[in-house]
């Protein structure tokens, strides 16, 4: 015995089946010492002895010939029980084909009479007691008991013992239930274990003639490898309809599938669980389907979008980002003249070189991280015209972005203030950009905070507008000092009819509202000589100038000051 | 009393029969003196003089089990004998081989005494 398991545990208990007292007491004598000896006299006595508590039994000593039940209907039925099946049974045989036949009913081993030596029964007691423990250690570690199925470790074993015999395409496929954890809230833990065990009895009954192998992987969460013969998953579908003929106490549950097609052999098997289960979980909250595939270019994305965010701090630490400005120029007389500008961020990543902002600013936006940038850019934004004003001795105005988010920091009004204050600016000196699509998201905040905004000096411009949904009543209580005409409408002004009617519109718009109009994005004369008719008196646009660097931006206020 | 040595004498193999009892002198010695009166004796004789062979040999294999794990060796090889006999269900005379293990037995239960 291990010293390990003998320490740790009772002695173990072997049932002696055997009509002969004698031999009872001569097998009684040498088994004593090592184990709790129970005896029986015929198969029937031992039979109910163990059916009384199979548990209790490490080994069955075996008479083959006895009367009333013999040891071959013995064997027949702790083969077939399964509360029996786990205990070895070693026969005790006169007879060598006895011995072949015991062997083939399912005995573990054999001892002769007359008897071997105690030591080699002994010895043979305690290896097959051994050999059984640790098999049930590994079949506990190996299946899950609520479903049968593989439990996680075994089941990625198995994939890669799969593996090195079959490079036929596979699937990897993750599968789970919507909200299982209120099923067994409300329904109770019976009602969930009874679901989750009829999903692995579908799941195995579907799997049977497969190249195929399932686990529960964890609470209601499954696992399925197997071979792909489509474009798409058969099986899931299968598995699907099959559940959907089973009612529950919960009524209804839904299923969730995500399929990785055709698994990628460069990576890891537990990678290719990890994007099925992509998949599957980015149907959660989606009722109008069951199943999704995995998509690498998706994925791909949002490792990319992943990197942008982790990346994000210690690049503004590091002034990976860096601020731009175009410049905004005045056409209402003869020459055009510098206004003002816009800082515009640019992100000049360490490894991944210069990023579109159109890859980050939506991202940014959609989960808050820009009001970080939009911070960065003001204190940016602020001491770069503090620099120019000093060297100048006039203010050249920048205008910054301020995002929706920022809308609802109490505390942007003093932030904003801070920040000029810290470089000796007034409220007059920065602009402030709101898209328009904020106006329309949140309408009664957003005016309360412009209203501020402007009691303290500062001067709004509405961002792109014309691309968002503000309602012509609207306008007419928006707070604003400048209206910026989305670029769209002014790059395809000379090709359509339409967007040209809508710069039109705009610049009525502005009239109406007593403010100025900056169109953006204008790159030919044509369309400036067009702005110009139209009454339009700021341009913002590639005609003039791209976004530059603050160094080369100063050039183009020293020529101003020369002119 | 029966000891060792007289068991020895009688054609025992002690030795190994003293070893299947762990070398427990005392449980051997006392199995051996019970041995004679095992029920399979009578078994065996009643279900020959019926003509009952296959009694007969569920009765000689327990006793040749028994025998054998006691090493009673002159027993044990005519209750062998017999046993193999039975189990091919050879004609032969099973009256003498019977009065050969009975009288065999006889001298074991003598020397118990």
């Amino acid at each position: 015995m291990k010293r390990v398991l003998q320490n740790a545990r009772a002695k173990r208990k072997v049932l002696v089946v055997e009509d002969e007292w004698i031999n009872r007491e001569i097998l009684g004598n040498m088994l004593s010492e090592e184990y709790d000896v129970a005896y029986a006299e015929n198969g029937q006595q031992a039979i109910s002895l163990l059916q009384e508590d199979a548990d209790s039994f490490s080994l069955i000593l075996l008479d083959l010939m006895m009367p009333v039940m013999g040891g071959e209907e013995v064997l027949k039925i702790c083969r077939s029980d399964t509360a029996l099946t786990g205990i070895p049974v070693i026969v005790i045989t006169q007879d060598e084909d006895a011995e072949v036949s015991s062997i083939r009913a399912g005995a573990d081993d054999f001892i002769k009479k007359p008897y071997d030596m105690p030591e080699v029964i002994l010895a043979r007691c305690e290896r097959i007691i051994d050999l059984y423990e640790q098999k049930k250690l590994i079949d506990s570690a190996e299946i899950d008991p609520l479903t049968g199925l593989y439990t996680r470790d075994f089941f990625f074993e198995y994939i890669r013992q799969m593996e090195k015999y079959s490079d036929a395409n596979m699937d990897a496929i993750v599968m789970d239930v919507e909200h299982f954890h209120l099923i067994n809230e409300i329904y109770g833990r019976s009602e969930g274990d009874r679901i989750l065990k009829k999903i692995s009895s579908v799941i195995m009954t579907e799997l049977r003639d497969s190249f195929a192998i399932a686990c529960r992987c964890a609470a209601d969460t499954f696992y399925i490898y197997h071979s792909c013969s489509s474009d798409y998953c058969m099986l899931a579908e299968k598995i699907l309809g099959e559940m959907a003929s089973v009612s529950f106490k919960s009524t209804k549950i839904r299923l969730r599938i995500g399929v990785n097609k055709s698994v990628d052999r460069n990576t890891a098997p537990e990678q290719w669980f990890d994007h099925a289960k992509l998949a599957c979980d980015g149907l959660r909250g989606d009722y109008t389907k069951q199943i999704a595939y995995y998509d690498s270019a998706a994925h791909d994305r949002q490792l990319y979008h992943e990197r942008l965010i982790r990346d994000m701090d210690s690049s503004i630490a590091n002034k990976n980002f860096t601020v731009y400005f175009q410049p905004k120029y005045g056409i209402e007389g003869d020459r055009p003249v510098l206004k003002s500008a816009e800082a515009l961020i640019r992100w000049i990543h360490p490894e991944l070189g210069m990023i579109n902002p159109g890859d980050f600013i939506p991202l940014f936006e959609s989960n808050g991280l820009v009001q970080k940038l939009d911070r960065f850019v003001w204190e940016e934004a602020a001491s770069q015209i503090a620099f120019w004003k000093k060297k100048f001795g006039f203010t050249i105005p920048v205008s910054v972005n301020v995002s929706r988010i920022d809308i609802f920091d109490p505390d942007l009004e003093d932030r904003l203030l801070g920040i000029l204050d810290k470089n000796g600016l007034s409220s007059g000196e920065m602009l402030l950009e709101i898209t328009e699509s904020a106006y329309s998201d949140s309408a009664e905040r957003l005016i309360e905070v412009v209203n501020n905004l402007r009691a303290k000096g500062f001067r709004i411009e509405m961002d792109d507008f014309g691309s968002g949904y503000s309602s012509l009543n609207m306008l007419t209580t928006i707070p604003i000092d400048v209206l910026k005409m989305d670029m769209k409408f002014v790059s395809n002004m000379l090709k359509d009819d339409k967007s040209l009617k809508l710069c039109e519109l705009v610049m009525d718009i502005s009239k109406f509202l007593e403010v100025p109009v900056v169109a953006e994005g204008v790159e030919e004369k044509a369309q400036l000589d067009k702005l110009k008719d139209m009454g339009c008196t700021i341009i913002q646009g590639y005609y003039f100038s791209k976004p530059l660097p603050a160094d080369q931006f100063e050039k183009l206020i020293k020529k101003e000051t020369e002119a | 009393m029966i000891t060792l040595d007289a068991l020895r004498e009688f054609g025992a193999d002690t030795d190994r029969g003293l070893a299947t009892c762990m070398g427990n002198e005392a449980l051997y010695l006392r199995l051996v003196s019970s041995v004679s009166s095992e029920k399979s004796f009578d078994d065996l004789s009643s279900a020959i003089k019926a003509g009952d062979l296959d009694s007969a040999f569920e009765a000689a294999h327990a006793l040749k089990g028994v025998l054998g794990n006691l090493s009673l060796t002159p027993l044990y090889e005519k209750a062998s004998e017999i046993t193999e006999f039975l189990r091919n269900k050879t004609d032969t005379d099973y009256g003498k081989l019977l009065d050969e293990l009975m009288s065999k037995k006889d001298i074991l239960t003598d020397l118990c005494k």
